[in-house]
């Protein structure tokens, strides 16, 4: 095996992984306090996109200047989403209703965004991307130099206000035991809401670093829901560092397969990833940071 | 005629003996209880004769075959049910419906479904609530199911699981009724029960275990009137 | 999930049946092209989301991937189609193919069901999700299976019929027996112990209901009819690629015909695709780009506002029950 190639394929797949990771955290967070499987993640990210297109074309704000932008418009929405439709698919009871209820608001936004921004190809770009760095023989792209630097430093972010503030440890309270949360005087409804709020916040802020990689359209969604489910069945539920750990481990598989196998078909890997890893380790290699996954 | 017999069974977990030496034999129509304080053992021993355990040694034969080691599904299958403290019905079902289940399915054999579905109903005292949605009884009634649905799949042998805990008196008294019609219906019953008071109305016979170790077998009088029973379990003679 | 084990099938439902048949029979000697094939597609995809119910309609077990089988099927077909080439007469090569598929996806649907019906809940979901995926996606990147490019199926030609009609019959067909296939299965032993897993699955088997063998049985029955509607819906496209059975969409309609017409009901997918099916394509007939904002809405209220359905609000308001009682429904 050739040693560049194989350092090539290492640093790409890192790379990636740091932003599968970010792209993940959300909806880890969301299964991990609320136990509710997001279908909606994937047009969250989507969202934060195309926010960053729309400001671009607007008024020419740089995407990631438009990012602070992006992350307030989905946190509340996401919030209000969170209080009207989800609230009511989990006082239903049933698991399926809110996978039901979060599919139904995908379609819903996914057409929206059809409508607004039609069905082509798009791209971001920004003036504040790294040069290309050569370190020896290998490339390092500059876009996704970027990416990975805003992904690390929001999940630093993330895991801050996990760890480190009031609605941090309340959000872990209440994932841990949403009763007894809301005896201790947890406003449980609030936390629920701004999880959801948070969750798509980030999801949008990694919808800006992944359009400035990759080429997006509005049916790309089911894909980054079932990359998130996948980053979380490989590194565990809830927490950013199993999100970071899944999202590493999938940006290598992606990389090395695509690089030793073919490639044209990384998304049978990953979506094989997923299938085998539920049949599995249904909790994670990790089992679960949060509680126990239904 | 005996119907269940245990010789010798013991059980381990690494290294801790839970039960050790327990031998009886259970007569057929009968209703035999087994007391004894918190932890002595008595769930063991269900679980061990309804399959969900196996002994580390010893025996346990029903009907003269031994049945050691079986899957809970073949032990149904044979003829043994369990009634569990925690009753957990098909809420959205009804309670007919509920009993109707175990009517078709359980022990082995021919059967008349909807004779089979009435009588456990009649025993139990159900049928005024029968069309009832499992989800909204009253713990007494849900009690009741639990024993009703045991009862259908046609047993001949039932393993009651403290149906009395958590009951008021009337609905004890009722509970106790319940036992006796069954076992007057030609079902053996093995019951463990921490309500004396119900232990001693429908006990035919009455096995003290404490601390994994048999201590006392015989009448419900002559057992509660042992002195090793009142020192172990008692504290004082029962009035 | 209503009503009570074993019902008897009263003398004016199989007279309702009756009636409801021969109309679907005589309904395309007179119905315009159009409404045949909207027609065509309530019995199809109903019939689908039907043979869907077999598992999800009274278990949680909802799959989230049926397209899987539907794809496989439709796959199975053409592929088998193009390799007896040109020499074999269409129908014959349906047969064949409906035959091919059937043993394909029992195969397949035996072998999954192992590991995947031993996951609970969102878990199955989201497994058969990632199943039809993982297929969607081999069949399009793997030239052999020509999912990209897609292939040609033959023209069934019928004396006397033209195509949709030929297509409507055999979708009637295949919807009459699902359901005589679902009704056998509800009233069966194997339909109550369904039931029951989907109540309670520990208990159910505590109360010695073989519930592995009736969820394997379910699962695969499932997946075998799901393939057989592929199968005709290829034949009757003519032309399939990965996109056109592969689809997300399809795995689904087929939970959200059932929900909206009532879930484990014989009558209710149908309703549901009618419904729906109306809606999409009559109501919003110009506005296609509006589909998926009105599945996503009709969804969302149908989970928060009427869960059990069409036949499940009937069955709540007794006033109208009355008026109502309709010909398959109520079995």
């Amino acid at each position: 095996m050739n040693g560049v190639i194989l350092a090539q394929t290492l640093v790409d797949g890192l790379i990636l992984g740091g932003i599968f990771a970010l792209s993940a955290a959300g909806f880890s967070l969301i299964f991990g306090v609320l136990g509710i499987i997001n279908l909606a993640h994937g047009i969250f990210v989507l969202i934060g996109a195309y926010i960053g297109l729309a400001i671009g074309r607007e008024t020419g704000i740089d995407p990631l200047a438009a990012l602070p932008i992006t992350v307030i418009v989905l946190y509340v929405g996401g919030y209000l989403l969170q209080r009207t439709l989800v609230a009511a698919a989990v006082r239903r009871g049933s698991l399926m209703s809110s996978l039901l209820i979060t599919f139904g608001i995908s379609l819903m936004l996914r057409d929206l965004i059809l409508l607004a921004f039609g069905p082509n190809v798009q791209t971001l770009s920004s003036s504040w991307l790294l040069p290309t760095l050569h370190w020896g023989s290998v490339l390092i792209d500059g876009a996704r130099a970027t990416g990975l630097i805003a992904s690390l430093v929001l999940l630093g972010l993330l895991s801050f206000l996990l760890y480190r503030t009031k609605l941090g440890r309340a959000m872990r309270a209440t994932a841990q035991e949403d009763f007894a949360a809301g005896l201790c005087g947890i406003d449980v409804d609030n936390v629920y809401a701004s999880t959801f709020g948070l969750s798509a916040a980030f999801a949008g802020a990694s919808g800006i670093i992944i359009g400035l990689i990759n080429p997006f359209v509005p049916s790309d969604d089911n894909y980054w829901t079932l990359n998130a489910f996948v980053v979380v069945v490989l590194g565990g539920v809830g927490s950013p560092m199993g999100a970071l750990l899944g999202g590493l481990l999938l940006g290598a598989i992606s990389t090395f397969s695509s690089q030793y196998v073919g490639s044209l078909y990384p998304n049978v890997f990953i979506f094989g990833t997923l299938f085998l890893m539920l049949i599995l380790r249904p909790n994670g290699l990790l089992g679960s940071a949060y509680k126990g996954s239904v | 005629m005996s119907i269940l017999s245990l010789e010798g069974v013991g059980k381990r977990f690494a290294g801790l003996r839970v039960i050790d030496g327990i031998s009886f034999e259970v007569t057929e129509r009968s209703i035999t209880s087994i007391v004894g304080p918190n932890g002595a053992g008595k769930s063991t021993l269900f679980n061990i004769i309804s399959g969900y355990l196996k002994p580390t040694e010893g025996r346990v034969a029903f009907r003269g075959e031994t049945i050691t080691g079986l899957a809970p599904y073949h032990i149904c299958r044979r003829g043994i049910a369990r009634a569990f403290q925690i009753s957990k019905p098909f809420p959205e079902l009804s309670l007919r419906e509920n009993v109707l289940v175990a009517a078709n399915f359980g022990r082995a054999g021919e059967r008349d479904v909807d004779t089979v579905t009435h009588q456990a109903l009649d025993i139990c005292n159900l049928r005024p609530v029968a069309a009832q949605q499992a989800r909204t009884l009253s713990i007494g009634n849900l009690r009741r199911l639990e024993i009703a649905r045991a009862i259908a799949a046609r047993p001949l042998l039932l393993l009651a699981d403290e149906p009395c805990a958590g009951l008021n008196d009337t609905e004890t008294r009722e509970l106790s009724e319940v036992l006796l019609r069954i076992r007057d219906s030609g079902i053996t019953v093995l019951l463990v029960e921490h309500d004396l008071k119900a232990v001693r109305s429908v006990s035919d016979r009455v096995i003290v275990i404490e601390a994994g170790r048999q201590i006392a077998d015989g009448t419900a009088d002559e057992v509660f009137a042992d002195q090793a029973v009142i020192d172990a379990y008692l504290g004082v003679p029962m009035t | 999930m209503m009503g009570a084990f074993n019902k008897r099938i009263t003398g004016w439902e199989w007279l309702g049946a009756a009636a409801v048949l021969i109309l679907l029979v005589l309904l395309p000697f007179v119905a315009s092209s159009f409404q045949l094939r909207l027609a065509q597609q309530v019995l199809l995809f109903g019939g689908v989301a039907l043979a869907w119910s077999l598992l999800g309609g009274f278990t949680q077990y909802w799959s989230f991937g049926h397209a899987a089988f539907f794809g496989l099927g439709a796959f199975t077909a053409g592929l088998l189609a193009q390799a007896l080439g040109h020499g074999i007469s269409g129908p014959v090569k349906l047969l064949l193919g409906l035959a091919l598929a059937a043993l394909i996806n029992f195969a397949v649907a035996a072998v999954m069901a192992m590991p995947v019906l031993r996951l609970r809940g969102t878990y199955f979901a989201i497994a058969m999700l990632a199943l039809a995926q993982v297929l969607g996606e081999v069949s399009k990147t793997f030239d052999i299976f020509q999912g990209s490019m897609g292939f040609v199926l033959q023209r069934i030609a019928v004396p006397g019929l033209n195509s949709v009609q030929t297509f409507y019959l055999l979708f009637l067909l295949f919807a009459v027996a699902n359901v005589a296939i679902f009704v056998w299965v509800k009233r069966s032993r194997i339909g109550m112990g369904l039931t029951c897993v989907g109540q309670d699955e520990d208990t159910a088997a505590m109360l010695g209901i073989p519930t592995e063998r009736y969820k394997l049985l379910a699962f695969v029955l499932s997946a075998v009819l799901t393939s057989i509607g592929g199968v005709l819906y290829a034949y009757s496209l003519a032309f399939i690629t990965t996109d056109t059975v592969f689809r997300i969409d399809i795995s689904l309609n087929l939970i959200l015909f059932s929900m909206v017409g009532g879930l484990g009901t014989v009558a209710g997918p149908f309703i549901g695709a009618a419904i729906m099916i109306f809606i999409t394509q009559v109501v919003l007939g110009g506005l296609l780009h509006l589909h998926f904002l009105v599945t996503g809405a009709i969804l969302v209220f149908i989970v928060i506002a009427a869960p059990t359905g069409i036949i499940g609000l009937r069955n709540r308001l007794p006033g109208l029950a009355r008026r109502a009682t309709g010909s398959e429904a109520r079995t």
